[in-house]
């Protein structure tokens, strides 16, 4: 018994014998600036003609796409960039290589060089907060991950004790005024809003506190909104979207407090949405430990 | 020179597996390389190999696959030839023990190098008369159950090199496993330059990587970061990395209330990019075989605080030049040498360059060439065994004399299908 060999056989005769080999998915390393821009370098497709970056925004009918000029770069690969002037609307974006005439072919991640976003503080001159974060699906495939948000409310830290949730939060593409508010809506009753006070630090900074009391009385989950004016402004879900982190939901997470409700104990915790919107769930706690 | 490589399964993803493609990427340079997988679970190997290297299996276990060798009788008959008491044998068989030894005794490569305990049994058992045996350690002796010690003890001697990843390591083979006329000798892993940037120490972030096991000590970490954010509250933790720890360390940075300050990423391929989000590695394990983290991040230019633990940090770092070597074990020992760091930019971008610098003989080239210069001059010599170097020897002399080896790329390395953490 010998070993079989089964791919880069040393000439070429002998490949050619193996019959096709499996076509490499074209793969692309992505480098994100500060400002929110991104370049694509992707490996050379090897077929004559000109060639795309397709970005596809999913779930889309018609198909909302973005086509970005792919280059030669000094190294050989293909180069394509997206300005942050270049508009791209929140959703997950798949990202394909498109030779001319041809079929798009799905990208794979390479290396994702994200430094700059870490820590991103926009200055928020522009009236509106764009974030675009490439990320590698389940599948292993390469997508971008779009917010464009104006106004946008970005969550910082948050303090969690006995009685409830205290944070901060920064605004942008408006201003607070003395009316500021924070209201947390259950989902699927949006009759049921209840209230809580922000503090503002100037016109764009906050700080806000929102007891878990009443919350509780309500098994589900609240979403958070600021009304920067009161009733007179915009409302904007609170959020957190200015750094490297595409899905936020299993990195940021909080302890949950056991809060006393009508029927005996709820638990009430924070957790970032698939959307990487913050909002709060109440749940039972756990059968067997109640009353613990 | 011909170099063949038997791993347990080039198509996985793990230490041994990433060193056995960066170093043979890195010798397929100038000599003929194949990599023998005794399994293969999947179409398509994590890591790509170069286009030069041979890449072949024995045993398949693709499930649908049509050369599927699951439902073989052999298959479920236990290993009589790779040591019962090696980490991997309950994936040995019967029949991996044939295939191996048919493929050993066709084998007619120069040398053959064994990537673990069970096959450098193997090699030193049954490799043809004239191949020079090389047996690899990734894992230290002292990590080996007292049994497996036995066992490779009455074979070992078979081999013509054994290499460790570290002095101590090879210190203790010396000493301990009496192998006479066996070339004992510490090699380190190879790690290539990544593909990008290097860290430029602006970010207030101290990154560590890992598997979340007990080994690492994450929990220490976690509590040392609990000092150092009492001091400096403007510094956060990123530990990526899976593993059975992780509902553990979660409860613990919550009831820490660290849940502002330490985040536990999950698993990221390629972790290049996020060493460079970072300006400190930590690496806080009670026992390091190596310290491949380690160098990985020097690489991408972070200074690393690491414990000194047996046996691989204290031979990487050079304490107080190009990192910080603190006590094992000790919470505010690593507090202290984070915030060393931390409260003094200078010393820490001053240690960042010397982290860059002195982490280039880790590169593949470097090592390859130890590799080579030691094959080299046992085939030379090769007396006790003969005139082994007749042939491909010939053909890599100009190779040889002329090789100097491209500073390597971590492109080469790159996963073909990324993850995100």
């Amino acid at each position: 018994m010998t070993a079989v060999f089964t791919r880069g056989t040393l000439d070429g005769a002998e490949e050619a014998t193996t019959g096709e080999p499996q076509p490499i998915a074209p793969r692309a390393d992505c480098i994100a600036d500060s400002a929110g821009g991104l370049t694509f370098d992707v490996t050379d497709p090897g077929e004559a003609g000109a060639a795309h970056l397709l970005l596809r925004l999913r779930e889309s009918d018609p198909p909302v796409e973005v086509r970005l000029p792919l280059a030669p770069a000094a190294d050989g690969s293909l180069r394509a960039a997206l300005p942050s002037s270049v508009e791209l609307a929140e959703g997950r974006w798949n990202a394909y290589a498109q030779v001319e005439g041809g079929e798009p072919r799905r990208l794979v991640p390479g290396v994702n060089d994200l430094r700059s976003l870490v820590d991103r503080a926009p200055s928020g001159s522009r009236g509106h907060v764009a974030v675009r974060i490439p990320y590698a699906t389940k599948q292993g495939n390469l997508s971008v991950r779009a917010w464009l948000r104006a106004p946008h409310t970005e969550v910082g830290e948050l303090r969690i004790d006995g009685t409830g949730l205290t944070g901060h939060g920064r605004v942008y593409g408006t201003a607070l005024t003395g009316a500021a508010r924070i209201e947390a809506v259950l989902r699927g009753d949006v009759s049921r809003v209840l209230r809580a006070e922000v503090t503002p630090a100037g016109t764009a900074d906050f700080g806000f506190a929102l007891p878990y009391a009443e919350l509780a009385d309500a098994e589900g989950v609240w979403d958070l909104w600021l009304h920067p004016a009161g009733d007179e402004g915009p409302r904007i879900r609170l959020a957190r979207l200015l750094d490297d982190v595409a899905d936020k939901k299993p990195i940021f997470t909080y302890p949950a407090t056991r809060v006393d409700c009508v029927g005996g104990q709820v638990e009430v915790g924070p957790y970032y949405t698939n959307d990487n919107d913050l909002a709060v769930r109440v749940s039972a706690t756990a059968v067997g430990t109640s009353g613990a | 020179m011909h170099i063949s490589f038997l791993i347990h399964n080039a198509y996985g993803i793990g230490g041994t597996i990433r060193t056995t493609y960066n170093l043979a990427n890195t010798l397929a340079e100038h000599h003929d390389v194949d990599i023998v997988s005794v399994l293969r679970h999947r179409d398509e190997p994590v890591f790509t190999p170069d286009a030069r290297i041979r890449l072949s299996h024995l045993v398949d276990i693709r499930k649908g696959s049509p050369g599927y060798d699951g439902d073989l009788e052999a298959y479920r008959t236990p290993a009589k030839v790779f040591p019962s008491a090696e980490g991997r044998y309950a994936q040995y068989s019967a029949l991996t023990d044939e295939r191996i030894a048919a493929h050993l005794s066709a084998l007619r490569s120069d040398v053959v190098i064994g990537t673990r305990p069970g096959l450098n049994v193997h090699i030193a058992r049954q490799a043809r008369r004239g191949v020079l045996r090389v047996g690899q350690e990734h894992l230290t002796l002292d990590s080996h159950p007292k049994e497996l010690r036995l066992q490779l003890r009455s074979v070992y001697p078979r081999l013509d090199v054994l290499t460790t990843t570290t002095e101590a390591d090879a210190h203790a083979y010396r000493q301990r496993m009496r192998l006479p006329g066996v070339q004992v000798q510490a090699v380190p892993n190879p790690v290539p330059a990544p593909g990008i940037e290097p860290a430029d120490g602006s970010h207030k972030w101290v990154v560590a990587a890992g598997r979340l096991a007990p080994v690492k000590r994450y929990d220490l970490l976690i509590r040392a970061f609990d000092k150092v954010r009492r001091e400096r509250p403007d510094w956060r933790l990123r530990i990526y990395g899976g593993g059975k720890q992780k509902d553990k360390l979660r409860k613990l940075i919550d009831d820490l209330g660290l849940y502002n300050h330490v985040f536990l990423m999950g698993p990221a391929h390629p972790i290049e990019p996020e060493w460079a989000k970072g300006s400190i590695a930590a690496v806080t394990s009670s026992l390091e075989s190596f310290g491949m983290t380690i160098v990985e991040a020097m690489r991408c230019g972070l200074p690393v605080v690491a414990t000194d633990c047996p046996h691989g940090p204290g031979e990487i770092i050079d304490n107080g030049v190009d990192g910080r070597l603190v006590e094992v074990g000790n919470a505010d020992a690593i507090a202290g040498g984070l915030l060393e760091l931390i409260n003094d930019d200078a010393l820490r971008q001053r240690m960042a360059g010397a982290a860059l610098e002195d982490s280039e003989r880790f590169d593949p080239a470097r090592i390859a060439e130890r590799y080579e210069d030691m094959f080299h001059g046992m085939l030379t010599r090769g007396g006790s065994l003969g005139g082994r170097m007749r042939g491909s020897m010939h053909r890599a002399r100009g190779a040889l004399l002329g090789g100097a080896y491209a500073v390597r790329d971590a492109r080469r390395t790159v996963p073909t299908k990324g993850r995100l953490a």
